[in-house]
């Protein structure tokens, strides 16, 4: 299936909330308010993590179930690295796969080969080299790695500054082919990718989603701002105590990302948000993101 | 003489709304519509639809523009809007602009600017999404093989012709993406949800183009248009820049 088409449908994500669900009235909840697309799992992150197991693709019947009830797209997660979990999700024709470092790794040194298969692939990144690799596989879309399960946005924000000063670093090696192919060594890329995003004045050719601890409708409006073109909201929605206000409010604050009255209406009387981990207190090896 | 100027809007609730911008963008530097003046808009609240001449619906999650429009007090002006001005809608606006949605969701509202049925995901899933090369040249003078593709895609399924609806392309063609929901005690399908809206749109319905197995993917009504298909990521502008001729400043 050709490009166009496979990153075609993230482009119609855009300027939208995508959440995680864990079954169909939560699936039916974020459709209902407004969300664009829902990521279907069995533990949302914040459980993953507390449950210290191997967390795998989730089971078929209950992705099937929430793709028997909703109608907006619904993706689901495999394990980095696990082709033969993508091939089911394929099989069951979910419509994105993300490849997840949220569940255990399957393949600690190789990440699926996403070119050969007909369904798009999101994958999680904190640098530009995680990006443009992810997307030499075949990666359809790309969406920040942050820290899942969290509630704790600052290493989605961290993850988007990265991404874009390193975008600022190729665009200056222009016209300087040591320094590309220096750059291309580092971030373990064809040389050709870095020349393609000159070419495209800095512009990644996929979409880039904010992901990783976005808990409040500020949260989603700030990773807007800084320039993400859709956000994921993991664990905050259905960790907080009134999961339907929420779930609106922080598609509201999407839509109207840059006003800051639209943002105050949003994020008022929303009750008791998720519960919040804060990066510092979660060892490096602990960090989802490092996978 | 004075200029003539237009305000061209692209509602911008979700969706792809700015490569319909970058595309218009782009349009509107042609030579020969230098005479004139354009002004672009990302459009998101009342007031911003106020300042359009015309407006382009994205594609996007048809069920999330309907809800976010509604909620922020769009749905009404939006209603006047395509009631009057022109208006296209690609994918996910096509279904917004249309009088009856079928395959829908009981949430979902439709704008009524057009006198067509649409239905939703007739092809199916992600999977059956594709690309086709298409030659539009019969309605839009020199834009053939046009590349271009059809994510989650609706078609429409029956136009108004005088007091009835009459079916358009092959019904047995449609491979759509089914749901289930709750009304009440019982369990009803998509299938079974029409949503309608007032239409007072009477000019006659226009099919522009089918593929080759008779599916309707384009149609006019008067200074409306609706293509199921994408012409924001293609490579080309030519498809906005006929737009632009022929709806904007045509009307």
């Amino acid at each position: 299936m050709s490009t166009n088409v496979k990153a075609g449908l993230a482009q119609m994500l855009k300027g939208g909330v995508i959440m995680d669900v864990v079954n169909v009235e939560q699936a039916q909840i974020a459709e209902r308010a407004g969300a664009c697309a829902v990521m279907a799992l069995e533990r949302i992150p914040a459980d993953m993590r507390a449950s210290g197991q191997v967390c795998r693709m989730s089971d078929p019947q209950m992705i099937r179930d929430i793709m028997a009830a909703v109608s907006i797209p619904v993706m689901a997660k495999c394990r980095i690295g696990h082709f033969v979990e993508a091939q089911v999700l394929q099989q069951l024709g979910v419509d994105y796969i993300d490849e997840s470092e949220v569940l255990t790794p399957a393949d600690w040194s190789n990440h699926i080969e996403k070119e050969n298969f007909k369904v798009p692939f999101v994958c999680g990144a904190k640098d530009l080299g995680e990006a443009l690799r992810r997307i030499h596989e075949g990666a359809a879309m790309i969406r920040t790695k942050g820290e899942a399960g969290t509630g704790d946005i600052s290493e989605a924000i961290k993850h988007v500054h990265q991404i874009k000063k390193e975008i600022r670093e190729v665009l200056a090696s222009a016209g300087n082919p040591d320094k590309i192919a220096e750059l291309a060594q580092k971030y373990r890329v064809p040389e050709s990718s870095l020349m393609d995003l000159i070419e495209n004045k800095g512009k990644l050719p996929v979409v880039n989603f904010a992901a990783g601890g976005v808990a409040t409708p500020s949260d989603a409006a700030i990773c807007m701002q800084l320039g993400c073109d859709g956000v994921f909201v993991g664990s905050g929605i259905f960790k907080s105590n009134n999961p339907e206000k929420l779930a609106k409010a922080v598609v509201d604050a999407v839509t109207h990302y840059n006003d800051p009255q639209k943002i105050l209406e949003a994020s008022t009387d929303l009750g008791e948000l998720m519960f919040g981990v804060s990066i510092d207190s979660i060892a490096a090896e602990k960090r989802l993101a490092g996978r | 003489m004075t200029t003539l100027s237009y305000t061209i809007g692209v509602l911008a609730l979700q969706g792809a709304f700015r490569e319909h911008l970058e595309h218009l963008q782009r349009a509107v530097a042609a030579a020969d519509l230098a005479a004139y003046s354009f002004s672009l808009l990302e459009v998101k609240t009342p007031e911003q639809l106020a300042q359009c001449s015309a407006l382009v619906v994205p594609g996007g999650e048809s069920t999330s523009m309907s809800l976010i429009a509604e909620r922020t007090g769009m749905l009404e002006p939006l209603r006047e809007f395509v009631a009057s001005k022109p208006a296209w809608g690609t994918c996910a606006g096509l279904i917004l602009l249309a009088s009856e949605i079928h395959n829908a969701r009981p949430h979902q509202k439709a704008l009524g600017g057009m006198d067509i049925c649409v239905a939703r995901n007739a092809f199916g899933r992600q999977l059956e999404s594709f690309e086709e090369a298409c030659d539009f040249s019969d309605f839009a003078p020199g834009v053939t093989a046009f590349k271009t593709v059809f994510i989650r895609a609706p078609v429409v399924s029956a136009v108004r012709k005088g007091a009835d609806f009459v079916s358009v392309g092959p019904k047995k063609m449609h491979r759509p993406n089914v749901c289930s929901f709750q009304e009440g005690e019982k369990t009803l399908t998509s299938f079974d949800l029409v949503v309608k809206a007032e239409c007072e749109n009477t000019a006659p319905v226009e099919v522009l183009h089918s593929l080759p197995n008779g599916l309707v993917v384009a149609v006019r009504q008067g200074n409306k248009l609706g293509t199921s298909f994408h012409p924001e990521l293609a490579d080309d502008c030519s498809f906005h820049h006929w737009f632009v001729k022929e709806f904007v400043v045509g009307h």
